[in-house]
């Protein structure tokens, strides 16, 4: 199934593609903690995608993202696409965590958080587009 | 659904804020405007109960980051009340609140507030 929505400039719809997201993924009986992971997923995206747009200094100028969701035995996949400005949200460098909270930067987690909460992620840039797939896995209820 | 901020009335140098809801791209702002005024340098600990926050994603991450500074930069500390999983969860993978500010009960946050009271009136003492 296919969800979109316009960025930059449309935060709040940030809110409407998950309410969306949350009902196709409770009508199929995912549990709470893999759908708050894609709501986590779907949000840092969307606000890199939607923050991008506006202060990275070359304006895009509007463009769609969309997100396809499917469901295959424990593994959820998120195809998102965009055709904004090439970039590669697994390519930017890990935070240091490890550093006195005075001297951590107080943004760049959203990005880490994807790359650590997914199973696995994949980027392609294929025909003016960012291709990212998100992959979650899904945790089995143990049957008797 | 929106974010609820409950800040309580606030004792020796502690104040307590119960959030509920979602803290996210589209409600952070609101507990950063409600927590500005209380992060002054008489404020020794902010006590955030999470008992009833469902959400949280980099945003609010940000905002409880500039509370742990502002607090900080007087030795203050944030301490958080029974997070919930997915809170949990991400707290874990970025480092956000390290273990020790974390308490699985108000009360264990009161006792850990009030041993380190005791500390700093001993020390006074010592003076």
């Amino acid at each position: 199934m296919l969800i979109r929505l316009i960025v930059p400039g449309e935060r709040a719809r940030v809110e409407d593609l998950n309410t969306s997201l949350e009902a196709v993924l409770k009508r199929h009986g995912i549990d709470p903690e893999v759908r708050g992971d894609v709501r986590l997923i779907v949000e840092e995206l969307a606000s890199n995608a939607i923050v991008h747009g506006a202060v990275d200094g070359h304006h895009v100028g509007q463009h769609e993202l969309s997100v396809n969701i499917a469901i295959d035995g424990d593994l959820l996949t998120l195809d998102f696409r965009d055709e904004g400005a090439p970039f590669d949200p697994l390519s930017t460098p890990p935070p240091d965590l490890e550093a006195d909270i005075m001297d951590r930067p107080i943004g760049g987690l959203g990005l880490y958080l994807i790359r650590r909460i997914a199973e696995e992620t994949h980027y392609r840039r294929v025909d003016d587009a960012n291709l990212l797939r998100v992959i979650l896995r899904i945790p089995q209820t143990e049957t008797l | 659904m929106s974010l609820s901020i409950e800040v309580l009335p606030a004792a020796g140098g502690s104040q307590r804020v119960v959030l509920s809801g979602r803290l996210d791209t589209h409600t952070y702002e609101d507990l950063d405007e409600k927590l500005a005024p209380l992060l002054t340098r008489n404020l020794q600990s902010l006590v955030l109960d999470l008992a009833a926050l469902e959400y949280i994603s980099s945003a609010g991450i940000r905002s409880i980051f500039k509370a742990r500074k502002a607090l900080g930069a007087h030795g203050g500390k944030v301490l958080v009340v029974n997070p919930q999983a997915q809170i949990q969860k991400v707290f874990d993978v970025v480092k956000a609140v390290p273990m020790s500010e974390i308490f699985s009960s108000t009360a264990e946050a009161d006792a850990y507030l009030d041993a380190m009271q005791r500390k700093v009136l001993q020390g006074d003492e010592e003076d």
